[in-house]
């Protein structure tokens, strides 16, 4: 039930009239019986007055004559309604006679402190406050105090009067106050409270602000400390809850590292009022370059809607992409239009192993493929003959020398692993350990192919590591089949970068259906659950299957495409279509774009807003991917104006192997972050971060009142959420607290109005409703 | 009796067209090989070309395969006895049987590796040049063997600048990786015909000295290879005969083993 204030102030009224006591009395307080005698004697009496009435008055209505017009269930149903009434009537008296009463806390007067908190961050600035919409919000507030809060409670309370943005000040007086610092944390102040004055009897908490926090809630800490002493926070709310024209961009979510080259995806959720159904126009842009634009329809007003956005990561480097909605006619806000995120674009190339055992046309067709990406480089080793191997795009000739890798450090250099037409017996057994050690610890990308020696055809399904594989592969014999397969995609790979071949998704889905048949497929069995399949292909004559399936695993992924016969995409496609070649290489940049170095730096967040404060933590393995908690990490920090400063970081004790360190960001600008990671004289390895410290965005974004934040504040810790219009019963209201110094009070229940009313008026309901209906 | 005189001629029309066409057929084929439909990841594909009949090109009838035709000197034996090796001496998985492509449909593109012989006789209409320049530069790989000489080089260039009009030919150097893919073969020599039973003679026509050629695509990978004064295909058919010297017949077998496995590799 929405109620206006006017409705709310006009309940309240008619409210204490009937029942003595302001609803906050009822609400707090709890509910005694004074008398003598427990309460259990009464609900006895009341029974047994109930029954003895009900009896009485049955068996009169066995000796009454029949009234003309009235049948004998009408006159039942009147004697239970008389009934009724007289029964109420005594249990009424009945209860007033054991005293009936509530009793709540009330602060002593003159010796507690009420802490009134004002926001002065920057969004108080905004003018669409008070009564005429249009002052500023700090004015507003301060108006509030100025115009009979604080006098009020001064009547019977100390005032104490703090400024809250970052932090928490003490405000001498109320007027100097300016609405310039640039963030809000209201739960940081509050705990701050909380502790501070912990020696002082506060009885209660007001705070005047528009709700806009920039933590993103009230977190559980400040809460629970507010609860511990009891204080109940009164939240006054200021500003619009709801703007009337504006397009707002809630977040954007975007991998922060990204290989050269690469197709990179955004969702991007926004948020907007006033323009339901219109067009915009979203673009991603790094510095005056447009990567990407959108033009979507906008929802509902008020509904978070998310848009995806793909863009080209473009050459090693930092990427600042800023993501903007070009602003509407009228719009109120035009600052929170943009949000800018940092991706760190690396030119390392990526090396895969791929494993063939038999001369075949995909092994030619994927190795071109790759050729020409010059972020991937496939070193091959393939079975040319029983007794020979051919190898491809080794760095040195002792490389792939004496056939697969069987020792960690040897595997776990390459980024990603294919494994075409081998029979897992190929492999030694410690060598298909290594293989599962490769993806859950090493973290790195598996990919099978389909072929006359893969999967079930190829004894993977018995193999130990059969757990590896996105599917359960099909218990049977003779798998692989030498028939033409037609693709199609599903919904997950309309979604996917790996399968985006134009940019276009409506276009995309249906390029997908065009696409020659394959030369062959295998049936990979049914995909685990947890597993994406991202194409199915039907052959003819056969219901459809998986094609190209996917997995996390452990630390890496994993993934079937269960064909040998995609080639016939190039050969068959038209001369120079990019469709084989573009397919292959984004699918195997999935294999291994999120293959971990031995070095792994992190922060929790690549955009610092205000304050500048980070905390950086490293991963540090060794070559053989084991942690290594004996390892020294230093980061090389660079920032703007090419300011230069090292930092140490120290062992966590709680995770062996990671590392960490604090650090403030001094000035706003770009920062990049060079850990490395060194053991003895030896380097383990390294890894480049950058973040950004934007100063003065975030009071931009949310600029409505947060009405829900602070009525959930104040109900979470016992206070009351006020407007501007309901303030003069905020002093006398306050004062129903159990913090600071405060006694219980009794407060008598049977002298209420609403008593007398009741009483009166079901004397004089039974009476009337006896001699209407003749009954007297 | 009108009824039985339009029967008549209309059962002796169609024997003479069965007739003609059975006789195009066995023409065709010379003896019939047994076939196979065993489907496997490569199938040993021979092309098909037209040939201008006489060697000062140009004129004469288009036979397209009427009476065996150039292309299809030395089959389908040497093609069946070098698949024999093919899949004895290595792990490609080789159809057991031959087969005949050719330029006038797509169904080449299925088969990314090709073998043409006495391709001075062969030329192009515009359609199969185009189809033959799509598919070497999509990944297609053509093998020619077996013309000698420069007459017989310079019709193949014309034959082969209808394709590629532009791309240089280049000698094959013993560092190229299309010699050590599979056998390392620095020690190549002249591979003869049958012929040599005969004269003693390595070569034909004055094509004394083997030319080890190759056209490359942009990439530099080789997409043309040409065996020029050698006759590679006549060592694989005649593999079996005990007149006709073993180390021709391994040489002949180790280059075609070898290009096999390049065109599959790169």
């Amino acid at each position: 039930m929405v109620v206006t204030t006017g409705q709310a102030g006009c309940f309240g009224c008619m409210f204490e009239l009937l029942f003595k006591y302001p609803i906050t009395v009822f609400t707090k307080g709890k509910f005694v019986l004074l008398g003598a005698w427990s309460a259990w004697i009464l609900v006895v009496l009341i029974v047994a007055a109930l029954a003895g009435l009900g009896w009485l008055i049955w068996s009169r209505l066995q000796r009454l004559e029949p009234v003309k017009d009235v049948t004998p269930q009408m006159q039942q149903r009147r004697a239970v309604a008389i009934w009724g009434m007289q029964s109420a009537l005594i249990a009424l008296v009945l209860l007033l006679l054991w005293q009936p009463a509530i009793v709540v806390a009330e602060l002593k007067s003159q010796q507690n402190i009420i802490a009134v908190l004002v926001d002065d961050s920057r969004s108080m600035a905004i003018a669409d406050s008070g009564s005429d919409g249009k002052t500023q919000r700090e004015a507003s507030a301060l108006a509030a105090l100025q115009g009979g809060v604080l006098a009020g409670l001064q009547k019977r309370f100390q005032t104490r009067v703090y400024r809250l943005d970052g932090g928490l000040n003490r405000a001498e007086k109320t007027d100097g106050l300016q609405p310039s610092a640039a963030a809000t944390h209201i739960s940081a102040g509050l705990k701050q409270l909380a502790t501070e004055t912990g020696d002082l009897p506060v009885g209660a908490v007001v705070l005047l602000s528009d709700g806009a926090e920039n933590s993103g809630g009230i977190d559980l800490d400040a809460i629970t400390a507010l609860r511990n002493r009891r204080l109940p926070v009164h939240t006054i709310g200021f500003g619009k809850e709801q703007a009337a024209r504006d397009v707002e961009m809630e977040d954007v979510s975007v991998a922060p590292r990204a290989m050269a080259d690469s197709r990179m995806r955004a969702t991007v959720s926004l948020r907007q009022y006033g323009y339901a159904g219109s067009k915009a126009t979203l673009t991603a842009k790094d510095g005056d370059k447009v990567l990407a634009s959108k033009d979507i329809t906008l929802a509902a007003d008020g509904q978070v809607q998310a848009e995806t956005v793909f863009f080209n990561a473009g050459a090693a480097g930092v990427r600042r992409v800023t993501f903007s909605l070009v602003p509407l006619n009228g719009e109120e806000n035009a600052a929170n239009n943009a949000i800018v995120k940092l991706v760190s674009v690396s030119g390392d190339r990526r090396r895969i192993l791929y494993v063939e055992g038999e001369p075949r046309w995909e092994y030619k067709f994927i190795r071109r493929a790759a050729d020409d990406d010059k972020e991937l480089q496939i070193v091959s080793m393939l079975r040319t003959t029983e007794n020979k191997i051919y190898r491809q795009g080794i760095s040195d000739p002792s490389e792939l020398a004496d056939g697969f890798p069987d020792k960690a450090e040897d595997l776990f250099r390459y980024d990603g692993i294919i494994i075409g037409s081998v029979e897992a017996g190929y492999f030694t057994p410690r060598q298909q350990e290594l293989l599962r050690e490769y993806v859950d610890t090493r973290g790195g990308g598996l990919l099978f192919l389909g072929g006359r020696f893969s999967l079930a055809d190829g004894g993977w399904g018995a193999s130990s590591i059969t757990e590896l594989l996105p599917t359960f592969l099909p218990n049977a014999k003779d798998t692989f089949h030498r028939d033409p397969a037609i693709t199609q995609l599903t919904a997950a790979g309309a979604d996917s970068p790996v399968m985006r071949l134009i940019d276009d998704p409506a276009k995309n889905v249906e390029r997908w259906k065009t696409l020659p048949y394959l030369m062959d497929y295998e049936d990979p069995g049914n995909p685990k659950p947890g597993a994406t399949v991202l194409a199915e292909m039907t052959p003819q004559g056969r219901a459809k299957m998986p094609l190209l399936i996917t997995q996390s695993y452990g630390r890496g992924r994993t993934a079937i495409m269960a064909t040998s016969g995609s080639w016939r995409w190039q050969m068959s496609g038209a001369l120079g279509d990019p469709t084989h070649d573009l397919f292959w290489q984004q699918l195997l940049r999935w294999v291994v774009a999120d293959s971990p170095g031995t070095v792994v730096a992190s922060i929790p967040e690549a955009q610092l807003m205000d304050g500048g404060h980070v905390k950086l933590t490293a991963t540090v393995r060794d070559k053989a991917f084991v942690s290594a908690p004996d390892a020294r990490v230093a980061a090389h920090m660079i920032g703007p104006d090419n300011s230069s400063a090292m930092v140490d970081l120290t062992p966590v004790p709680s995770t062996p192997g990671t590392f960490a360190a604090d650090w403030t960001a001094g000035k706003p600008g770009s920062y990049v972050a060079e850990v490395t990671a060194g053991r003895g004289s030896d380097e383990l390895g390294r890894d480049v971060l950058t973040f950004e410290r934007q100063d003065g965005v975030a009071e931009n974004f949310h600029t409505e009142q947060n009405r829900e934040l602070l009525e959930k504040l104040s109900s979470e810790t016992g206070g009351r959420y006020w407007s501007a219009d309901q303030l003069d019963k905020l002093p006398s209201e306050i004062s129903y607290s159990e913090a600071g110094i405060s006694v219980r009070n009794t407060k008598e229940l049977w002298n209420m109005p609403i008593v007398f009313l009741l009483l009166f008026g079901l004397m004089a309901g039974e009476w009337l409703t006896r001699r209407k209906w003749g009954l007297i | 009796m009108k009824v039985w005189k339009a029967l008549t001629y209309a059962a002796i029309t169609t024997v003479c067209c069965t007739g003609l066409y059975a006789f195009q057929r066995t023409a065709d084929w010379g003896y019939q090989p047994e076939t196979s439909n065993v489907k496997a990841e490569f199938a040993w594909s021979r092309l098909r070309y037209n040939s201008n009949m006489g060697s000062y090109g140009g004129y004469g009838g288009y036979g397209y395969g009427r009476g065996g035709g150039n292309w299809s000197r030395d089959y389908p034996k040497a093609d069946r006895q070098f698949l024999i090796a093919l899949n004895r001496l290595t792990r490609v998985n080789g159809r057991p049987t031959e087969q005949v492509v050719n330029l006038d449909t797509d169904e080449i593109f299925n088969y990314p590796w090709v073998y043409a012989v006495m391709v001075q006789t062969w030329s192009f209409t515009d359609d199969q040049a185009k189809r033959l320049r799509e598919y070497l530069l999509k990944g297609g790989f053509l093998m020619v063997d077996d013309f000698h000489g420069t007459q017989d080089w310079e019709n193949f260039m014309v034959g082969m600048r209808q394709v590629f009009p532009d791309r240089p030919v280049e000698d094959l150097t013993d560092k190229d990786e299309i010699f050590h893919v599979l056998y390392d073969m620095d020690d190549r020599f002249q591979v003869p015909g049958e012929q040599y039973i005969r004269t003693g003679r390595t070569y034909e026509k004055d094509g004394y000295v083997a030319k080890w050629r190759g056209i490359r695509d942009d990439h530099g990978r080789i997409v043309v290879a040409i065996c020029h004064n050698m006759h590679l295909g006549d060592a694989w058919e005649w593999a079996d005969d005990p007149e006709y010297p073993e180390q021709f017949a391994s040489m002949a077998f180790r280059v075609g083993l070898n290009y096999i496995v390049y065109g599959m590799t790169h």
